[in-house]
C-alpha cells in the first residue's frame, strides 16, 4: 500500500522530472538544430549559389530556409530536417527564378538589356581553395566552374535531383521527400542529369 | 547494349558523380571567412527564432500578476464610484454620517434622553390638541 505522503512525494518527483525534461528537451533541441544547421549551411549556400548565380541572394535564401525550419519544423524528428530544409530551400530557389523571370520581362519591356544585370563573374566569385598548389587550385576552379555552368543548363528537376543526390549526398528517398516527387522520378531525373552532364563536360573533365 | 557495356557505363557514371562530389566539397571547404561569418549569423538568427516562442510566452506571463491587480483595482473603483441613482443600496454621504455622529455625541442629546418622559408627554399633548383642532377646522 502506498501512503499518501509517499504518493505525494512521487507525484512531486514526477512533476519535477517532467519540468526538467521539458527544459532539457528545449535546450537539447536547440543544440541539435544548431548542429544540424552548422552541418548543412555551407553546402546549402553553394547549392543555392550554383542555382541562382548570386551569393548575396543565396545567403538570403539559406537564411530564410533556416528560419522557416526553426519556426515551423523544429519539433519534427531530426531525421526529417534534411529533406525539409532542402525542400524549403528549393522552393525558395524556384520562387527566386519566378521573380527573376518577371523582372527580366519588365527589363526587356523597359528597354534594359539582360547583360546590364548579368554581371556575375563566376571566376571572381569562385572560392579560394586552400592547401593546394596554384596549378591545382586553378584546375579545380576551372573544373568546378565548368560543372557549375553545365549544372545550370540542366532542366530544373534534373538540376535539383543532381545537386541533392551528389552535392548534399541525400539518398533517393530523402531526395524524393525534398523534391516532393516519387523515388522513381528522382532516379529518372538523376540518371538523365548525369548523362547530360557527362555529354556536356566531355571526356577531358573526367 | 550488353551487360558489360551497362556495367562500364554505370562505373563511369559513378566515377563522374564521385569527381563532381569531390569538386563540390572542395568549393565548400574553400568558402571564405566572410561567407562563413554570415552563415553563422544566419544560424544564430534561426536559433533565436526557435527561442522566441518561449521568450514571448515568458514575457507575457511575467506581466500577468500586474495585469490582474490592475483589473481588480479598476473593478473596485467602478463599484465604489458607481452612479448612486442606479445603486439600490445608496451609500451614506460621508459628511452626513459625520453630522449624525456629532449629533449623537453632543451633550444636549444626553439631556434629551434624561427628559424622555417629558418629551413624550409633549408629543402626546400636541397630538391631542391637533386632533381636536383639525376636527373643529374641518367640521
Amino acid at each position: 500500500m502506498v501512503s499518501p505522503l509517499s504518493a505525494e512525494a512521487t507525484s512531486i518527483a514526477v512533476s519535477s522530472t517532467r519540468k526538467s525534461h521539458t527544459g532539457d528537451g528545449t535546450l537539447q533541441r536547440e543544440q541539435e538544430l544548431g548542429r544540424f544547421l552548422a552541418e548543412v549551411e555551407k553546402r546549402a549556400l553553394r547549392i543555392a549559389e550554383i542555382s541562382i548565380r548570386d551569393r548575396d541572394e543565396a545567403h538570403d535564401l539559406v537564411q530564410n530556409a533556416m528560419i522557416k525550419l526553426a519556426r515551423k519544423y523544429s519539433d519534427r524528428g531530426t531525421d526529417e530536417w534534411t529533406p525539409l530544409f532542402y525542400r524549403i530551400l528549393q522552393n525558395g530557389v524556384r520562387d527566386w527564378h519566378r521573380r527573376q523571370a518577371v523582372r527580366n520581362r519588365v527589363m526587356v519591356w523597359t528597354g534594359r538589356s539582360k547583360d546590364e544585370d548579368g554581371n556575375y563573374d563566376p571566376v571572381a566569385a569562385a572560392p579560394d581553395p586552400g592547401g593546394r598548389t596554384p596549378d591545382e587550385q586553378l584546375q579545380n576552379r576551372e573544373a568546378m566552374l565548368a560543372l557549375e555552368i553545365a549544372v545550370r543548363e540542366l532542366p530544373a528537376r534534373q538540376k535539383e535531383a543532381f545537386m541533392l543526390r551528389t552535392f548534399e549526398g541525400l539518398d533517393v528517398r530523402g531526395t524524393a521527400a525534398a523534391m516532393g516527387c516519387s523515388e522513381g522520378s528522382v532516379k529518372t531525373h538523376f540518371s538523365r542529369a548525369v548523362h547530360s552532364l557527362r555529354e556536356t563536360l566531355g571526356e577531358h573533365w573526367q | 547494349m550488353s551487360k558489360a557495356d551497362d556495367r562500364k557505363k554505370s562505373t563511369e557514371d559513378d566515377l563522374f558523380v564521385q569527381k563532381a562530389r569531390e569538386m563540390f566539397e572542395d568549393s565548400v571547404d574553400s568558402l571564405d571567412g566572410q561567407a562563413q561569418s554570415r552563415l553563422n549569423r544566419s544560424r544564430q538568427a534561426a536559433l533565436a527564432e526557435l527561442d522566441s516562442g518561449t521568450v514571448s510566452l515568458g514575457r507575457w506571463t511575467q506581466w500577468a500578476p500586474a495585469v490582474g491587480a490592475a483589473a481588480v483595482a479598476v473593478v473596485a473603483i467602478v463599484v465604489l464610484n458607481g452612479n448612486p441613482q442606479e445603486d439600490p443600496i445608496a451609500m451614506p454621504d460621508a459628511s452626513q454620517a459625520a453630522g449624525d455622529f456629532e449629533l449623537l455625541i453632543a451633550e444636549d442629546s444626553f439631556d434629551m434622553l434624561e427628559d424622555l418622559e417629558f418629551y413624550s408627554w409633549l408629543d402626546i399633548d400636541a397630538l391631542e390638541a391637533g386632533e381636536s383642532g383639525t376636527g373643529a377646522d374641518v367640521g
